[in-house]
């Protein structure tokens, strides 16, 4: 995806929202961290192996509910998919990169 | 469809919600040629009817009910829609309302943007889906949901990072960082309240516990997860994604209870239950589905032989009241059930995957603050003439579906339209005295 560079009045506009909102806290910004790190581990771990909800959240050492909802986004937006089951959980696995639908678009389709 | 409404624009009606009922009676009153103006709070209009799975008794697919509706309003050259929209006040005076309107930024330009989602892929900010009901996630800057209205992505300044990656990708240059909030009043002959409801919370009866589990779930929360297009892709747990196994049903968990302050029936629930206890045995044929009433309310067309089609079907109906739900380790349930239907043994406990409440239904907003409409007891808008049946108490202000009171779909489009023809003939008998005068 082809990245522009912001024009001088959308980074003026964009330093005035960020102000307007008081900066970005310290909170969201550990929040964004956790989130990009928990994906790039689930990201990691699937791509080992197909694994259940349960599973990932062992290996994380997260809250299955919270395993749960990072591979619904993932799911979401194309980078894990569904892998058959394991009793009565299903697995998921990564998408390759390089898979037709891989992008965000296939999945952002589905809601 | 406009999202830049001048404030000279005067509209023969204001319709305040974007639901279905607001939407049906925007569509009547524009086909008598009437210009309409339909303000949503929401970043889509179809309210709460576009997030359902299917309705009964007919078990048709809610979104290809509701999205022609949506489309039908949105492409109408009589009608104009505000999204992101609050009603602020409504001040009636000399047969004419000043309708005062916020409208919040969405920090995208709708006239430029495509729905390309290019932003949307492009965010690497995710928080968990209002839309959802809290299972999926979405990112700062998305469209609401797939067959939404309009369909242009919104930027949520609540959880954007400010990182400009969305402008750096969009390819019709809509992102615009500078929006501001925008006040505006309009002036129009009629309003038409189609507010809709809210469902109360499900942890308001501690015994049931549902702080504690994410296993016990409000009734929207399983539309979303029978949706075909739902956060999960299926029916699955939200503790741990277990395919359930094993589902029950609390009714009157939310209404018909005066120490929760809704002692009124909110006459949708059973038939919502039986509805999504038949779609369950549809997606989990292998599980065990009970409903737990005091007593089943299918006073509808059809709806009686809906529930004796759902008990064919083989889900269980316990007459009982359930006292207690305790959430044990694993995520399963212990539902204490007060039944009658055992004289032996009326004090059972029973375990189940996954528990759903039937929540009460409760009004979505209050106009009685900040215009001239009064509300019931009960919170909803007061409905005062018994041969008038959507006349509120000002005078030009009429309302429509569960603004008024809990009530179904069916009984919300029947009742959006004969809103539509009181505030028709309000309107043209206003003209003709005009005329003559």
């Amino acid at each position: 995806m082809a990245l522009r560079t912001l024009t001088a009045e959308q980074r003026q506009a964009l330093t005035a929202l960020r102000e307007s909102m008081g900066g970005i806290s310290e909170d969201k910004r550990k929040a964004q961290k956790q989130l990009l790190a928990a994906r790039k581990e689930i990201a990691k771990l699937l791509a080992a192996q197909p694994s259940t909800v349960p599973q990932i959240a062992e290996a994380l050492q997260m809250p299955p509910h919270e395993a749960l909802w990072h591979v619904t986004g993932m799911r979401k937006y194309g980078k894990v998919t569904e892998a058959g089951e394991d009793g009565d959980y299903l697995l998921y696995a990564l998408v390759s990169d390089d898979a037709p639908s891989a992008g965000g678009h296939s999945s952002a389709e589905g809601r | 469809m406009n999202t830049k409404i001048s404030s000279d624009f005067k509209p023969d009606a204001v319709v305040v919600g974007g639901g279905i009922a607001g939407l049906q009676s925007a569509l009547d009153m524009a086909d008598q040629d009437l210009k309409v103006l339909v303000v949503e709070r929401n970043a889509s209009i179809g309210g709460h009817m576009i997030a359902l799975s299917k309705v009964f008794p007919t078990l048709d697919c809610a979104s290809c009910i509701t999205t022609p509706k949506m489309s039908a309003a949105a492409h109408h050259e009589n009608i104009q829609i505000l999204t992101n929209t609050e009603v602020q006040a409504i001040e009636s005076g000399d047969g004419v309302h000043r309708v005062k309107l916020l409208q919040k930024p969405t920090y995208v330009n709708f006239d430029k943007c495509i729905g390309c989602r290019l932003c949307e892929y492009a965010c690497d900010t995710e928080f968990r889906d209002r839309f959802e009901e809290g299972l999926g996630a979405v990112r700062a800057i998305a469209v609401p949901f797939t067959n939404a209205i309009p369909q242009k992505a919104v930027l949520d300044a609540e959880h954007c990072l400010t990182c400009g990656t969305c402008a750096r990708v969009c390819p019709t240059d809509a992102i615009e960082f500078d929006q501001k909030p925008r006040r505006l009043t309009i002036e129009t002959q009629a309003v038409i309240v189609a507010s809709g409801f809210e469902l109360n919370s499900v942890t308001l009866k501690p015994q049931y516990n549902a702080a504690r589990s994410q296993n016990v779930i409000a009734p929207m929360t399983l539309e979303r997860l029978l949706a075909p297009h739902g956060p999960y892709g299926r029916v699955l747990r939200p503790s741990d994604g277990k395919i359930p196994g094993s589902v029950a049903f609390v009714q009157c968990a939310g209404s018909r209870d005066e120490s929760i302050g809704v002692s009124y029936c909110s006459r949708v629930c059973c038939m919502y239950a039986i509805k999504q206890a038949m779609l369950l045995s549809g997606a989990l044929p292998l599980a065990d589905i009970t409903i737990y009433y005091m007593d089943i309310r299918a006073f509808g067309k059809g709806y009686e032989q809906f529930f004796q089609n759902a008990k064919a079907m083989g889900i269980n109906f316990v007459r009982g009241k359930v006292a207690r739900i305790d959430p044990l380790q694993g995520g399963d349930l212990r539902l204490h059930v007060e039944t009658t239907e055992d004289a032996e043994n009326p004090m059972q406990e029973r375990v189940h995957d996954l528990v759903v409440l039937a929540q009460g239904m409760i009004p979505g907003w209050n106009p009685a603050q900040i215009s001239p409409v009064a509300c019931a007891t009960d919170g909803f808008v007061a409905t005062p003439s018994l041969t008038a049946p959507t006349a509120t108490t000002a005078p030009g202000i009429f309302t429509a579906g569960t603004a008024a009171g809990p009530k179904d779909i069916v009984d919300t489009i029947a009742e959006a339209g004969a809103a539509a023809m009181q505030a028709c003939q309000y309107l043209y008998q206003k003209r003709e005295a005009a005329l003559v005068g």
